[in-house]
């Protein structure tokens, strides 16, 4: 305040002296400095965050425990052959119900049931509806569904999971750790009858044990109708009980009435399914962490279980990666660049070492290719996404055994390890006093053991986005100079209002995005049975037909009106810019990796979007080459273009009408998950879009 | 002969305040461990096993206060039920029978630690929770958790520094609430904690050196934590070869600690400590060994000192002398010399009792002190 005031004064004294230059800020002479050099720094700010994001595999940093409390590791498996051999004797019950009978009612429920409470848990069995979910544009962001139970259901179909849980001895009841293992109880796999009985083993184990503080559920899902429902419909009972006797607990021989057991908050869940043969020589682990949002369970979990699986269980553990990128060759080049790079570095200084082999930045961007691109999609990569959304730290763990299922003598082995995993994991989420939250919720995994914290990443996307509001900035002052031109009457010429008009068309448009965001929930309800591609046929045609509407409606929005009405194109692309930051700013808070990805598609195509008839006219190659470049990244921005692309760069071709069925599937599996993804399309990306689609067709 | 022996209590009561003179009388340890949570099983055992072996040493359980910040033996997660082990072979059991814990769980924060140190508690606290030490004690205070540059962490909620404990000491010092005063400390960067400390008599010695963490010795895979620190477990390997009756020094036990096995090193602030540490017990303060005062019955040594305080201490100094040469008269042989010399409190009280013993008529004595005592008190009136 003080020295606030003595600036004040300084300036008085300065300007009564009648010295007419009164120096500014070195804040703002370096906000005019960037603005008034922006087509500069917009390039190189924009290439720093591109760089950015291609050098984030170096940075990536060893995974480490934070949490004291877990200690993994630190105690020694109490696991025998006799829990194993109770695993065993499971499996080979069922294996042999599956031999003698087909597949119907609950038999195979009742037997896991039999071995849980032989054990001394408690058992109960969960009937639920398989109806998925439904898209309603109010909830998105509303928290888990409250899956109401209907009341004209059918007992035609519906799902029944067993849980069994076993009490603390000396716990205080308040927390429980959740397993999780998925099984379909009518077609039921050898692979899947697997890791039902590396559950068992661990169960019996953790039935007898001194040591639990926190009561341990062992659920076993109906997998008939996907890994994700049923787990979902257990925790919506779990945490919202319903008081109201619905009709499906009386379907059936089994009785469900009134038997619905908890316990405590849950802790941490792990969701262990057993698939496929590995292929290489170890036993392999897939660790998938990534839920709805782009949201992931606490680091330490991962940790711990890698820790565990590496150290402990000797298992090759992997995460997702997009094996496409392992043989692209532009990648290869720029790790080898990386690597002399960090080779020349060290040489200067043996300090500086982070350069790594070009083999490991390959590795490194194919994960985190896959990570960004998961968390980008919000779409949960298994059953471990329900559990987020009541802020339980979850994961899946996909284990797959090198020999085949009915091998005998590796089975044992195989129990004993997969069992000692969770028994350890378990064991330290049971150490833990509190929540997971010492280590990092904002993450990126470059490998099992490699990760790159919010901090880091955030940089690369900032440097993206900074571009924006500078070139916003000077074509503000351009446009009004502009302006201050053209009209002749300058009583008229109202100065800090001339971006009005402008964002009038900006409001329009993205109006108009939130009316085709909503319009798919009204297509779904348009009587009867169409296929997706008439669907996204249907949404196509009312969306163009909105669009003339509005440019009918609001002039000057419109690209094709005359001049005279028209905006200034600068003031115009001022304002889109200045939307366009707003928005990925926002989304940037939602889901960091939509809007990385999102940014590397607009802030190009915003920066470039400049008027094709003048180039045209001035018949430059300068403005001939920035015409054509604006036009390619309008069409590569496109979403439904955008997606034929990214489809075939996974390698997988979709060419004609067949591409708008798959994207109309596409987004509607993006809003069955609540992905805030859907809403970035829609609100941010399609309207942004669209106005560098009016700059580029602008009279002027 | 009767002013003669009035002088003498005067200058008995004279001797009473000047610290250096005191004679060892009692021996305190406070042992206290700061931190919460599953994972600092091993704090618990730390103080568990001190607890244990200056109780074997002879301090008897109401002369300990023992402050425990949780409760490991009753955790969820303990796969041996109200049972503490400060070595993997699971052979001695820490949480016995006789264990008495004065303040637990939450009961333990800074304040209440302050508290003890200092005396100042509330009126409605037991006697078995206070420090009921007095200018002759010997005081261990033993303290571990996890501490940091100048302070140590209390339930991972407050902190201790190194000022608090400093200003602690000295307000004992002035409370003459002990003679000696041994602070051990096993945390990470324990010296740093006695940086502050001024008063005189206080020896300190921490596990760790500044920017030097103090590690764990093993782990226990079973009850899946570590259950001893490095600093405290050498130290109780020192202590577990002695007995009662060994004479080992306070330097034997200082040389014992090998910065190796430590993986830190041991620190000893000694400026504050007069004594020779070569000449010093380790018993002292880890122990309880007292010299026996031979009297005729029970009590009779104390019965002087009811009238001591009745009487006015304006004594001039040059009385103590006479004092002396009277103690030096009663000396047999050269033997008893060394002795009464390491005492010359309990000498003197035993004289004082052997001249009183000699007197016929003590009625008269009394009777003439009351007189001066009035004299006395007549004068300054009138004098005001």
């Amino acid at each position: 305040m003080a020295s606030e005031k003595r600036d004040k004064e300084e300036e008085e004294v300065k300007t009564d002296d009648g010295s007419p230059k009164i120096k500014p800020r070195p804040i703002v002479q370096l906000g005019i400095f960037l603005v008034a050099h922006s087509p500069v720094f917009s390039v190189v700010f924009s290439a720093a965050g591109v760089l950015a994001l291609l050098i984030l595999p170096l940075l990536a940093k060893n995974t480490y425990i934070s949490e004291n409390a877990l200690m993994p590791g630190s105690a020694r498996s109490m696991l025998s052959n006799r829990d194993v051999s109770d695993g065993s004797k499971l499996v080979k019950d069922i294996k042999n119900y599956w031999l003698n009978h087909e597949g119907q009612g609950v038999e195979v429920q009742k037997l896991i049931g039999k071995y849980m409470s032989d054990m001394g848990a408690e058992v109960y069995y969960q009937k639920f509806h398989p109806e998925g979910n439904q898209f309603h544009p109010l909830h998105f962001f509303s928290g888990p569904d409250s899956y109401t139970l209907l009341d004209n259901v059918s007992c035609a179909s519906y799902g029944v999971n067993v849980a069994g849980i076993i009490r603390a001895p000396r716990g205080d009841g308040k927390e429980s750790i959740v397993l999780v293992t998925p099984y379909d109880f009518i077609n039921g796999g050898d692979y899947e009858a697997l890791s039902l009985g590396i559950t068992s083993t661990l169960f019996s184990l953790l039935a007898r044990v001194t040591w639990l503080s926190k009561d341990i559920i062992w659920l076993v899902t109906d997998s008939r109708y996907g890994d994700y429902r049923p787990v979902a419909a257990w925790l919506t009972e779990y945490h919202s009980p319903s008081f109201k006797v619905s009709d499906l607990l009386k379907c059936g021989e089994l009785n469900t009435a009134d038997t619905f057991r908890r316990a405590g908050t849950v802790a941490a869940a792990l969701v262990l399914k057993v698939d496929g043969r590995s292929e290489r020589f170890e036993d392999t682990l897939s660790i998938y962490a990534e839920a709805s949002n782009g949201q992931m369970p606490n680091l330490d979990l991962i940790n711990v279980v890698n820790y565990l699986a590496v150290h402990r269980q000797g298992f090759y553990v992997k995460v997702e990666k997009v094996v496409s990128l392992l043989s692209s060759s532009w990648l290869k080049i720029i790790g080898e660049i990386f690597e002399a790079v960090g080779k020349l570095a060290r040489t200067l200084n043996p300090d500086w070492n982070f350069g790594i082999p070009a083999a490991d930045y390959l590795e490194g961007s194919a994960t985190l290719a896959s990570s960004l691109y998961s968390q980008a999609l919000g779409i949960p990569t298994g059953p471990h996404g329900a559990f987020r959304d009541y802020q339980v730290d979850a994961i899946t763990l996909k284990i797959s055994p090198r020999f085949p299922p009915d091998s005998k003598t590796r089975q044992h082995d195989f129990f004993l390890r997969g069992a000692r995993l969770l028994e350890g994991t378990i064991r330290s989420v049971n150490n833990l006093l509190e929540k997971f939250h010492q280590s990092f919720f904002l993450y990126l995994l470059t490998s099992p053991s490699k990760f790159i914290s919010v901090g880091v990443y955030m940089i690369a996307f900032a440097l993206l986005v900074a571009p924006l509001p500078m070139v916003a900035a000077s074509l503000y002052i351009e446009g009004c100079k502009a302006l201050t031109k053209s009209t002749d009457n300058p009583t008229e010429n109202l100065k800090s209002w001339k971006w009005l008009d402008a964002a009038k068309q900006v409001f329009a448009l993205h109006l108009l995005g939130f009316i085709v965001t909503l319009l798919p929930y009204f297509i779904c309800q348009v009587p009867g049975q169409h296929s997706p591609r008439n669907r996204s046929i249907m949404w196509g045609t009312t969306s163009s037909s909105l669009l003339l509407i509005t440019f009918a409606i609001i002039p000057g929005c419109s690209p094709f009106s005359s001049r005279h009405h028209g905006t200034n194109w600068a003031v115009l692309k001022s304002v889109t810019i200045s939307a366009a930051f707003i928005g990925l700013c926002l989304m940037s808070i939602i889901n960091f990796a939509t809007a990385e990805i999102g940014a590397l598609l607009l802030v190009p195509t915003c920066l470039m979007a400049q008027p094709i008839k003048p180039a045209l006219r001035s018949r430059r190659i300068k403005s001939l080459l920035g015409a054509f470049c604006s036009m390619v990244l309008l069409t590569i921005g496109f979403p439904v273009m955008f997606f034929a692309i990214s489809k075939g760069l996974f390698g997988e071709a979709v060419v004609g009408l067949s591409l708008g069925g798959e994207f109309w599937t596409w987004l509607e599996s993006l809003w069955a998950w609540k992905s805030a993804t859907y809403l970035y399309i829609g609100m941010v990306h399609l309207p942004c879009w669209l106005l560098c689609l009016c700059i580029l067709f602008h009279p002027s | 002969m009767k002013i003669v022996i009035l002088v003498m209590l005067l200058c008995y009561s004279f001797a009473f305040s000047s610290g250096d003179t005191t004679i060892h009388t009692n021996n305190w340890a406070v042992l206290v461990c700061t931190s919460r949570f599953w994972f600092n099983y091993r704090h618990m055992a730390n103080t568990l096993s001190l607890y244990r072996t200056v109780k074997r040493l002879g301090i008897p359980d109401e002369r300990i206060i023992l402050m425990l910040a949780d409760d490991m033996a009753c955790n969820a997660r303990n796969e041996y039920p109200a049972q503490v082990f400060n070595n993997e072979n699971h052979k001695l059991n820490l949480y016995g029978d006789n264990v008495e814990v004065d303040y637990r769980g939450y009961e333990v924060t800074v304040e209440n630690f302050l508290r003890v140190l200092t005396g100042r508690h509330e009126n409605a606290v037991p006697r078995s929770k206070r420090l009921l030490s007095d200018e002759g004690s010997h005081i261990l205070l033993y303290m571990t958790g996890h501490g940091g540059d100048e302070f140590l962490k209390f339930q991972d909620a407050e902190e201790l520094q190194s000022h608090d404990l400093a200003d602690a000491v000295k307000q004992m010092k002035e409370k003459r609430r002990f003679k000696e005063l041994m602070i051990m400390v096993d945390t990470c960067q324990a010296a740093t904690l006695f940086n502050q400390l001024q008063s005189p008599g206080v020896l300190a010695i921490g596990s760790s050196l500044k920017g030097e963490n103090s590690y764990s010795h093993h782990l226990d895979s079973d009850v899946g934590v570590s259950v001893v620190d490095r600093f405290t477990y050498y130290t109780l390997a020192f202590f577990e070869r002695l007995n009662i009756y060994d004479n080992a020094s306070l330097n034997s036990l200082f040389r014992s600690y090998d910065p190796k096995l430590l993986m830190s090193t041991a620190y000893y602030r000694t400026d504050l400590y007069q004594p020779h540490l070569a000449e010093v017990p380790v018993t002292n303060f880890f122990g309880s060994v007292m010299e026996t005062i031979h009297t005729d019955s029970v009590y009779k040594a104390f019965s002087s000192k009811t009238s001591n305080n009745k009487i006015n201490s304006e004594m001039p100094v040059n009385q103590l002398s006479e004092h002396d040469e009277l103690q030096k008269a009663n000396i047999p042989n050269d033997e008893l010399k060394t002795e009464k010399q390491k005492c010359p409190y309990t000498q003197m009280r035993v004289d004082l009792h052997e001249k009183l013993e000699k007197f016929e008529n003590v009625d008269t004595v009394v009777n003439l002190g009351i007189a001066v005592m009035v004299f006395v008190v007549m004068i300054s009136s009138s004098l005001l």
